[in-house]
């Protein structure tokens, strides 16, 4: 009995290692390209990648950097970028809050079916109307400006859908109290709605934030000049320097400069980050 | 719906809640239905932006269409579309629920492990295609390199090969997606109940068997919310296709979205463009709501 | 949940900003409009000093960036210099992706409603696109009221006006071309005591010769990349004395001529095993290879001879393509052209047109050719000091050139765009083995036809 019962912690034991080094394996096969990259930015311009001569150079330079930074405006699609991402944001908390709030709270006629018109936005994806949605732009004559590209967005039909489940949460005792209290509508949302709905409401702004930042299609065929145009269009760029023949070690500097800012702001907030996805609606 | 009856004050003022949900149902009228109208309306027309004498609209009835329908390239998007749809959503959801086993447990740099499988989901799609580039690249490209060493010596050139630049265009899709629907694994697992999983143990099933007979089950829901993300997702992100093979060789690696792109803005073929924009609609609506009754089957 | 309850209250300040009202969303487009009035300002200054009878005029010239070359910085270099000589003119380079991206973007602002730039840098080829979109003036009369103008145009390389003309009128003037060229690496060849091939025959058995498998490694003989075909196919076409297109109207992709250059293609990997097979996506790789010394020829373009140059460590040989009988050659021009556009104000395209005036000067054609690597439009910039002095330091610049006379016309047809795709998707078929050479072409000629029909009646 006794050693049956270490034989089965053994093989237990070992299982679990082999899991773990399982897991080292993936994560790693995962993080090659990232580490790659990496090392190849810092490569000099001078030794072109050849074959069984992919990794470091002869020796480290930021000149790729430099480079990259200097054949476009990065700066200019690193404004870009943050003002179309904060604008959709800061418009979409307000809709989101208002309208969770409402279908959440209130009874109304037509409840049922409006809130199915809102969701109608979640099965038919924005950018499937790319082409609609550019006439119209064009007919707003917004054409090749950030707000153009941020417009489509300020309603978010996710974002109702979370803050309404979100809202549907809180204790009812709390809310009939705030009623009794005199609270005006507004009230109620401040202080008995929103506060135990945070991490509804910080995964949806980071989960915005990722996909706007990280959005490519729309803004490309909605901008034509580098003052509107946002980092991913502008990374596209370096792709299409065709003539050149490619420079990896170019693309490399020019895709991390694209990506550095998200990715450090989430080794910061990592732990926040997978927190607030844990603990909202979203499951 | 657990909305409780309204009370008197909010009768009085009822609405109010038509305006606070107005700001949402304005936009989404303005950039979801009014542009679905505009569409169908659009797509029995023949309406070129770069042909002067064609560019004010024809009514042709039906011709966009029986021109998409007889031809054998827009078919082999169709096809293609939905090899890629279903290569990346089925593997890209079995990876994450295996991520999502994995880093559950009590591990060391757990973080970290974490970090390395969710990285990917943080950055652009166009940035993930510029890494992978040199990764496909024929010759010395890492992913041959890696072949090479296993004495493999075909498949040299993945976005030129007619078979393989679809299967390079969904390696990318996956490997950035599968961090992602790990997430909310995750946050499964962690609502899981764990008295049922201990009583499952002292009943001597096997973790095979809890796997399977209870993990997986009581994740159906979450299950259902990532596979309708992520086919929504599939449809509508071409933006790595761009970077990687401009969706060639001969239209190998065409899918609808790109085609629909290259219509509009390439060929300036708005009427063309719209009768796909409208097949693409259909195609997400068969998605969406069958997806949705499934959901509503399950929870019944 | 201190802390994200703090962040929140960040967040909700940027919503409060938001909140109240479209101030705060129409800040960008304020930005936007900022830069334009600052550089338009000095202008207005400056002009009763300087030239008291012209008006002001503020001139967008739309631009590709292609080549890896600080292209925005030479340019703005010319634009100071241009604005000293005429002071009235300011004038605003916009900077896009690729050509495709900068022909888009004149679409898409016509399309908008807006007033299109003055001038354009957009494809020799967008021609018949352009003239059918009703986007472009011609430039006759620009050209009749300069003095010597007859010997400005008859200055410029003939391959290079090949696409100027339409209806006999002049629609557009050379500015940043290439052309397609055989690289070679003359060291090679002088090791393996091989002449530079002299026709289709003697270049097959030097890429054959050259190239060299070691283990699971090859460095081949000859690397000629097919992800954009067309372009770098035409020359094997033209050196079997067929090109692929006839006029506007026409295509010859089943002409037998042209598909046996396609089968001469397949069998260079085929037959004689002297590249890799079917596609090649290596348009971007392909000159790093060859500067590594690893490939042994390739078929490109002259815009990557700077960095070919400066990369490689051995005597590099540019040619044009050996054609099919010993002795002959063919190449194809490439590269964009200077466009006026038709919706700008007359004020702007007669500033457009002394902007095009100025920047194919000699001086500045030979200047452009050396900083870039662009093959100098005009003979006349040879003659210029400074290109004679980089000639003689750099011969291949005098080779790209010289490829130029065996040159004939970059595909140029109506309805281009569709009518390259269906060459590109049928060639791409036969290099990959899914149709022969004959049924690729015959398939290719039937659709291209058909695409062509709307547009030629």
């Amino acid at each position: 009995m006794n050693g049956q019962f270490r034989d089965q912690n053994i093989f237990l034991r070992i299982g679990s290692w082999l899991v773990t080094g399982g897991t080292a394996f993936l994560a790693i096969l995962w993080t090659i390209p990232i580490v790659w990259a990496l090392v190849a930015s810092f490569r000099p311009t001078t030794e072109p990648m050849k074959l069984g001569d992919v990794w470091f150079g002869s020796s480290l330079t930021l000149g790729n950097y430099i480079r990259a930074w200097s054949l476009a405006p990065f700066g200019q699609y690193y404004v870009n970028t943050i003002i179309i991402v904060l604008t959709i944001l800061a418009v979409q908390l307000v809709t989101i809050i208002l309208g969770g709030f409402a279908f959440a709270h209130y009874q109304f006629s037509g409840k049922k079916w409006l809130f199915f018109f809102i969701l109608l936005q979640m099965m038919i994806p924005t950018t499937a109307l790319l082409a609609p949605n550019f006439s119209t732009i064009r007919q707003l004559g917004l054409f090749d400006t950030r707000l153009a590209i941020a417009l489509p967005y300020f309603g978010s039909a996710f974002g109702v859908f979370l803050m309404r489940q979100a809202f549907l949460d809180v204790p009812r005792d709390l809310v009939d109290a705030g009623t009794m209290d005199g609270c005006s509508w507004w009230q109620l949302i401040f202080h008995i709605y929103l506060p135990p709905s945070f991490p509804s409401l910080i995964a949806f702004g980071l989960s915005s934030v990722i996909w706007h930042w990280n959005e490519f299609l729309w803004p490309l065929v909605i901008t034509n000049s580098d003052l509107s145009r946002p980092l991913t269009a502008g990374l596209v760029r370096f792709t299409q320097l065709g003539e050149i023949g490619a420079q990896w070690s170019l693309l490399s500097a020019a895709t991390l400069i694209v990506i550095a800012p998200l990715l450090i702001m989430f080794l910061i907030f990592q732990r926040h980050f997978v927190q607030s996805f844990l603990h909202s609606g979203i499951k | 719906m657990s909305v409780f009856t309204p009370q008197g004050k909010k009768r009085r003022n009822n609405i109010l809640p038509y305006l606070l949900a107005l700001p949402t149902l304005l936009f989404v009228a303005v950039f979801t239905a009014w542009p679905v109208l505009l569409s169908i309306y659009k797509s029995f027309f023949l309406q070129r932006m770069n042909i002067a004498k064609f560019r004010v609209p024809t009514f042709i009835g039906i011709d966009n269409y029986t021109n998409i329908f007889t031809d054998p390239n827009f078919l082999k998007v169709i096809s293609n579309t939905l090899y890629y749809v279903l290569g990346t959503v089925p593997i890209s959801i079995l990876l994450g629920f295996l991520f999502a086993l994995l880093v559950n447990r009590k591990l060391a740099g757990r973080g970290i492990f974490r970090l390395a499988f969710f990285h990917p989901m943080i950055m652009p799609m166009v940035s993930a295609a510029t890494l992978w580039l040199f990764f496909f690249t024929p010759g010395y490209g890492l992913l041959n390199s890696a072949l090479r060493m296993f004495g493999y010596q075909g498949a040299e050139n993945w976005t030129g090969n007619p078979n393989l630049a679809l299967l390079s265009v969904i390696i990318v899709a996956v490997w950035k997606n599968s961090g992602y629907y790990m997430i909310f694994y995750l946050a499964g697992l962690q609502n899981l109940p764990g008295d049922v999983f201990e009583a499952a143990q002292l009943d001597g099933g096997n973790w095979w068997q809890i796997l399977w007979r209870i993990t997986f089950p009581l994740l159906k829901r979450t299950t259902v919310f990532i596979s309708t993300v992520a086919f929504i997702d599939a449809f509508r992100t071409v933006d790595h296709i761009f970077v990687l093979t401009t969706g060639g060789p001969s239209q190998a690696s065409t899918v609808l979205l790109f085609q629909l792109w290259q219509e509009r803005f390439e060929n300036q073929n708005v009427g063309l463009a719209s009768a796909i924009t409208v097949i693409f609609i259909v195609i997400l609506l068969i998605f969406t709501i069958s997806n949705f009754l499934i959901s509503e089957k399950e929870e019944k | 949940m201190r802390t994200i309850k703090r962040s929140l209250i960040i967040i909700m300040l940027f919503s409060l900003l938001a909140a109240c009202g479209p101030t705060a969303t129409t800040v960008p487009t304020q930005e936007q409009a900022a830069p334009t009035q600052e550089q338009a300002t000095p202008t207005v200054e400056v002009v009763p000093t300087a030239e008291p009878t012209m008006a002001p005029v503020t001139i967008q010239v739309f631009y590709p960036v292609a080549v890896d070359a600080p292209i925005a910085a030479i340019l703005n270099g010319y634009i100071e210099d241009f604005q000293a000589e005429f002071p009235y003119i300011t004038v605003e380079p916009v900077y896009s992706g690729g050509y495709a991206d900068v022909q888009t973007a004149i679409t898409t602002t016509i399309e908008g409603g807006g007033t299109p730039p003055a001038l354009a840098v957009l494809l020799a080829t967008g021609l018949y696109d352009l003239i059918n979109a009703d986007y472009i003036a011609p430039m006759d009369e620009y050209v009749a009221n300069m003095e010597g103008g007859q010997a400005y145009l008859d200055d410029f390389l003939p391959a290079f006006m090949a696409n100027s003309y339409y209806d006999g009128k002049l629609w557009s003037i050379p500015f940043q071309r290439s052309a397609v060229v055989l690289y070679y690496n003359a060291d090679k060849f002088e090791a393996a005591g091989l002449q530079p091939p002299s026709s289709w025959q003697s270049w097959a058995e030097a890429a054959q010769a050259l190239t060299v498998k070691e283990g699971n490694n090859t460095n081949w003989g000859l690397h000629f990349s097919s992800d954009w075909p067309y372009w770098l196919f035409q020359p094997l076409a033209i050196g079997n004395g067929q090109n692929i297109f006839i006029d506007d109207c026409t295509v010859a992709f089943n002409d037998p001529k042209v598909v046996e250059a396609v089968q001469y293609y397949i069998d260079l990997s085929k037959v004689y095993g002297a590249m890799p097979e079917g596609v090649q996506a290596s348009w971007a790789t392909d000159a790093a290879d060859f500067s590594s010394g690893a490939t042994a020829m390739i078929a490109h373009t002259t815009g990557s001879l700077t960095s070919i140059l400066a990369q490689s460590n051995f005597t590099v040989g540019v040619m044009a393509y050996p054609g099919k009988e010993e002795g002959t050659y063919a190449s194809v021009p490439g590269g964009g052209n200077f466009y006026i556009l038709q919706g700008a104000p007359q004020e702007q395209k007669d500033a457009a047109w002394k902007f095009i005036e100025f920047l194919t000067s000699p001086d500045l054609a030979a200047d452009y050719s050396i900083q870039t690597g662009y093959i100098a439009s005009r003979m006349s910039a040879y003659d210029t000091e400074a290109m004679t002095a980089y000639v003689a330091k750099v011969p291949q610049a005098l080779q790209a050139r010289d490829a130029m006379q065996y040159a004939e016309g970059e595909l140029a047809i109506q309805n281009l765009g569709q009518v390259r795709t269906i060459f590109h998707n049928y060639i791409q078929k036969a290099f990959n083995g899914e149709m022969t050479a004959l049924e690729a072409m015959d398939a290719a000629q039937t659709e291209a036809a058909a695409a062509l029909v709307p547009f030629c009646q």
